[in-house]
């Protein structure tokens, strides 16, 4: 080895050791919280498909879409800890399960997706069986199945392999009611006392490992992570940093990242989204796919790839672009995604100036300064803009005096009426700066001949323009606030409280000292003693128990008995689950 | 939270940071030199007028255009009373009940075989039918030879010297009318295969409403058109790369100039266009003294292309593009059409026996604007 060589080596060797002991003695200015109640939570969508798929691959082909849940607190995700499941749900679950069964035994992945060759095809593989369900089972209930489980998994396996003459069709039937099962469907916390801080409790390893994996991956824990929490390595600091260092490092940490920005900018509206084709003939479907896309694919490279200053996402002219998206911001295009900066001087810098913003946040066949400015209070800065009263008269903004050229001029009926007034002074300033793009999101600078006039104001800076609306959210400190409150909402699964206050300001302080480098912020909250430990959860008396309904209903705590048991809590509702499934 | 299944498969096919990492650490060095500038431009951007999107149309002094629908001119009124006052002609299946439906017994080669051989060895001896001509002197088309005969016609704006022969041949097919099945088709497939798309390309461009000079050049593209949210319409701002590994053949120069927003071009001694039609057969039309003449726009242009067909090579087209049930469907008998295009060919005679081979035609199209997109020029490795 040369010296020059040695002494660059050296050099990243010590940088690589400072950073650690830096991040080592990054909770130390924690401040004392409680943490965070155990929860129960519905597996969405995206968490289930990337589950099967971590599975089992991507060559299960899963075609299938679990109906929506409620935005709690600005988050889908919250939601998921309140959610009801009813038997139309019940029977979504199944047909996936179904169709993903009937995948992994086909005769074309058998061989690779089952661990084993039956002695016979058609007669039951007792050894085959338990082999296959040990193995995916725990990945499917992230954590070990117990001899019982597993005993009674192979047993059902064999009885039906035996009446079919199939020992492939015993896998599947089999496999098919694991898919379905409660353990799998719904995310239990368990609980334990915290042997280093007595009297605290803490999510046991297994619970952590799900946590951390559903808030970084948007999926179930691998096989490394499921190790680590059953041979203890996740309960100590320095097997935790590991776990987690890992999981930042995996490019699981993409799919994670695209769920929680998805969640987070409300782009699940995009699902209802519809353009008056009349008025924006150019925006299509596959506009309104990409443009979902590129803001993601903008987000995650900035974010992850570059490990850039969140802030400057709404600044920055470097985003991707597609043949669908390239006429409305009239440049030309490659095939497929490909790189793509806007020139200097251009209106499109940063999130906000993006077709997905723009024309997410208008209406059907007008652009609107109101919707516009809501979402960005509500999404990025975490304020709630309360709904219009009901006795509002929208007739004087449907039908406008033609008289009225601009939105600006027409958004100032708002202005007259004391009862709408409050409300658009914190909407309209920084809404009618993005009147510079239509209700589809295309560029503009008049509007019925009158030109648009971009100046407006947020938190009292000024701003000519949609550039200079952009710099001044970029530096409004209500902006990496946010994303600390709904990442650390996220990952725990619901809001944060009041008395997180001192908590949310220690990570926004990490997060600043760190660049606003979202990679440190994950790793700030992940390694967080908040994260990892449970507030006892809330007695359910008698009388708070719901009547009788066709729902299994999820409360955001689980009662006090479930904290410490939750399998008891778990085969309750499997019981359920089964015995609607069974009735239908 | 959900996302459709394409960002998904996106997603999957490669990671943005599995792709970007050699990328981005090749700039690593100058990022935070960049950053530095970056924040100056920032802070001094606000302060410029924002640049206008969509000045790049004409970047370079180039505009390019796709077509996006073609018709064979037809001059049509209503009921066809005045073009048709006899009807339509008759097609494969009229015809054949004509000729053979007399009850008597006939061998298939006697029968279907000798009039398939008919349609594919077409000649210009006289038939049994009667084939009905377009009347009247009103037809869309442009000037192509530059003088005002007796046939020519008169275009519905009133020009004279219209030379379109061909509307005399086929107005009266209804293959051929709004409607009829080519004009279906032809569009319908056109828009379908990206290997028949049309693009036309203005170079040394100086202004799309008056410029006496540009350059016109004919390709073949190779990308999809975008349909837009009413399912009738295309939108304008795509992009087309343009094909030079098969498609040189389609590439032609024409010199042009723009009046008032219209351009008209020279003739053009010999003009190839891609013209595949059903299930993405590669077929090709070529278009003697071609010309242009096209109202533009940013967004779009339209107008005529015109020229004279080879007689022959038009009746091979429609033969090896359309099957006989398809000619049936638009009563168009190929034997016939054929006939009357020898019949009424006016230009490029055979220096042989001096009778015309090319008859005059006209094409009404639409284009959309496109970015036109040449191919990169690659280096062979083996040169390098």
């Amino acid at each position: 080895m040369n010296s020059s060589l040695r002494k660059a080596l050296l050099g990243s060797a010590t940088a690589a050791l400072t950073t650690l002991l830096l991040a080592g003695c990054a909770g130390k200015n924690e401040p004392e919280n409680p943490g965070t109640p155990p929860r129960v939570r519905v597996i969405t969508t995206e968490q289930y498909l990337n589950t099967i798929e971590n599975v089992f691959g991507s060559s299960v082909n899963m075609d299938m879409k679990f109906p929506p849940l409620r935005r709690v607190d600005g988050l889908l995700a919250n939601g998921a800890a309140l959610a009801g499941v009813t038997s139309g749900k019940i029977e979504t679950f199944q047909r996936a399960a179904s169709s993903i069964a009937g995948q992994v035994v086909s005769p074309e992945r058998r061989s690779y997706l089952i661990p084993c060759t039956p002695a016979s095809e058609t007669k039951p593989d007792a050894e085959c069986a338990k082999q296959f369900f040990s193995q995916t089972g725990r990945l499917l209930h992230r954590r070990a199945l117990t001899d019982e489980e597993l005993s009674s998994y192979v047993t059902a396996a064999n009885q039906a392999a035996d009446r079919l003459q199939d020992f492939y069709a015993g896998i599947e039937l089999v496999l098919e009611s694991m898919l379905i099962s409660p353990e799998v469907l719904f995310i239990i916390e368990t609980t334990e006392g915290d042997v280093d801080d007595q009297g605290r409790r803490r999510l046991d390893a297994l619970s952590l490992a799900s946590r951390l994996s559903f808030f970084l991956w948007n999926a179930g824990p691998d096989d490394m992570v499921l190790k680590a929490a059953e041979s203890g390595e996740l309960n100590t600091e320095r097997g935790l940093k590991r776990v987690v260092e890992s999981m930042i490092a995996s490019p699981r940490l993409e799919d994670g990242m695209r769920a929680f920005f998805d969640d987070m900018l409300g782009f699940d509206d995009f699902d209802s989204l519809s353009k008056d084709p009349l008025v924006y003939p150019f925006f299509t479907g596959a506009t309104a796919t990409d443009a979902r896309e590129q803001t993601l694919r903008t987000i995650i490279d900035h974010l992850i790839v570059d490990q850039k200053d969140y802030r400057d996402l709404f600044v920055t002219r470097e985003t991707f672009m597609s043949p669908a998206l390239a006429p409305l911001y009239q440049i030309p295009a490659s095939r497929g995604w490909t790189e793509y900066e806007f020139p200097e001087g251009s209106p499109r810098q940063g999130l906000l100036t993006q077709i997905s913003f723009v024309a997410l946040r208008s209406h059907p066949g007008r652009s609107s300064p109101t919707l516009r400015g809501k979402a960005l209070r509500e999404h990025l800065l975490c304020q709630i803009v309360p709904p219009p009263p009901p006795n509002v008269d929208f007739g004087k903004l449907e039908n406008p005096d033609a008289h009225y050229k601009t939105q600006r001029e027409r958004v100032a009926v708002h202005l007259e009426d004391p009862a709408c007034a409050g409300c658009h002074k914190i909407t309209d300033p920084m809404g009618l700066a993005l009147e510079s793009f239509d209700g589809a999101g295309r560029f503009r600078t008049t509007e019925n001949g009158a030109t648009i006039d971009t100046s407006g104001d947020l938190d009292g800076v000024p701003f000519d323009d949609v550039i200079g609306l952009g710099q001044a959210l970029r530096d409004n400190p209500s902006l990496p606030s946010c994303l600390v409150d709904r990442l650390y909402s996220y990952g725990s699964g619901g809001a944060a409280k009041p008395t997180d206050r001192p908590l949310m300001k220690y990570f926004t302080a990490e997060f600043a000292e760190s660049g606003y480098k979202l990679p440190d912020l994950l790793r700030t909250i992940a390694l967080s003693e908040a994260f990892q430990h449970v507030t006892p959860a809330k007695k359910s008396g008698p009388s708070k128990a719901h009547e009788p309904t066709e729902e299994i209903v999820i409360d955001e705590q689980l009662p006090a008995t479930t904290t410490v048991d939750a399998a008891g809590a778990a085969q309750e509702t499997k019981q359920t689950v089964a015995s609607i499934a069974k009735a239908r | 939270m959900t996302k459709p299944d394409i960002s998904r498969n996106a997603s999957r096919k490669l990671t943005l940071r599995g792709a970007a990492a050699l990328r981005k650490r090749k700039v690593r060095g100058a990022a935070a030199l960049l950053a530095a500038s970056a924040s100056i431009v920032l802070s001094t951007a606000a302060a410029q007028p924002l640049q206008e999107e969509g000045q790049a149309i004409l970047k370079d002094r180039k505009i390019g255009y796709a077509l996006t629908h073609k018709y064979w001119a037809v001059y049509e009124t209503e009921g066809a009373k005045t073009e048709c006052p006899q009807g339509f002609n008759d097609g494969p299946r009229e015809q054949f009940k004509k000729l053979y439906g007399d009850g008597k017994k006939r061998s298939i080669v006697e029968a279907q075989l000798k009039r398939e051989g008919e349609q594919w060895h077409p000649t210009t001896e006289p038939e049994s039918f009667k084939f009905l001509e377009a009347q009247g002197n009103t037809s869309y088309g442009l000037n192509l030879d530059g003088r005002i005969g007796p046939e020519d016609f008169l275009s519905p704006e009133g020009e004279k010297g219209i030379d379109n022969q061909l509307y005399r041949v086929i107005g009266c097919i209804g293959h051929y009318r709004t409607m009829g099945t080519i004009n279906h088709f032809e569009n319908l497939f056109m828009r379908s295969y990206d290997d028949a798309r049309i693009v036309i390309e203005l170079t040394e461009v100086d202004d799309l409403k008056n410029d006496d000079a540009v350059v016109v050049t004919t390709y073949r593209g190779s990308d999809g058109l975008l349909q837009d949210a009413t399912g009738e319409g295309f939108i304008p701002g795509g992009t087309q790369r343009i094909d030079l590994r098969w498609g040189k053949e389609y590439v032609s120069q024409l010199k042009g100039k723009i009046v008032d927003g219209v351009l008209t071009t020279e003739p053009a001694d010999r003009v190839m266009l891609p013209w595949g039609v059903t299930f993405g057969t590669s077929g090709h039309h070529i278009f003697r003294g071609f010309q242009l003449s096209l109202k533009l726009d940013p967004q779009a242009a339209e107008g005529l292309m015109a020229g004279y067909v080879d007689v022959k090579a038009f009746n091979h087209h429609l033969n090896t593009s359309w099957s006989t049930h398809h000619h049936s469907y638009g009563q168009l008998s190929s034997p016939s059409q054929y006939k009357a295009m020898m019949r009424l060919a006016d230009g490029y005679p055979d220096p042989k026996t001096g009778k015309n081979t090319a008859i005059s035609s006209a094409v009404r199209v639409k284009f959309t604007q496109v970015y036109v997109r040449q191919p990169e020029q690659r280096e062979l490795v083996s040169k390098k």
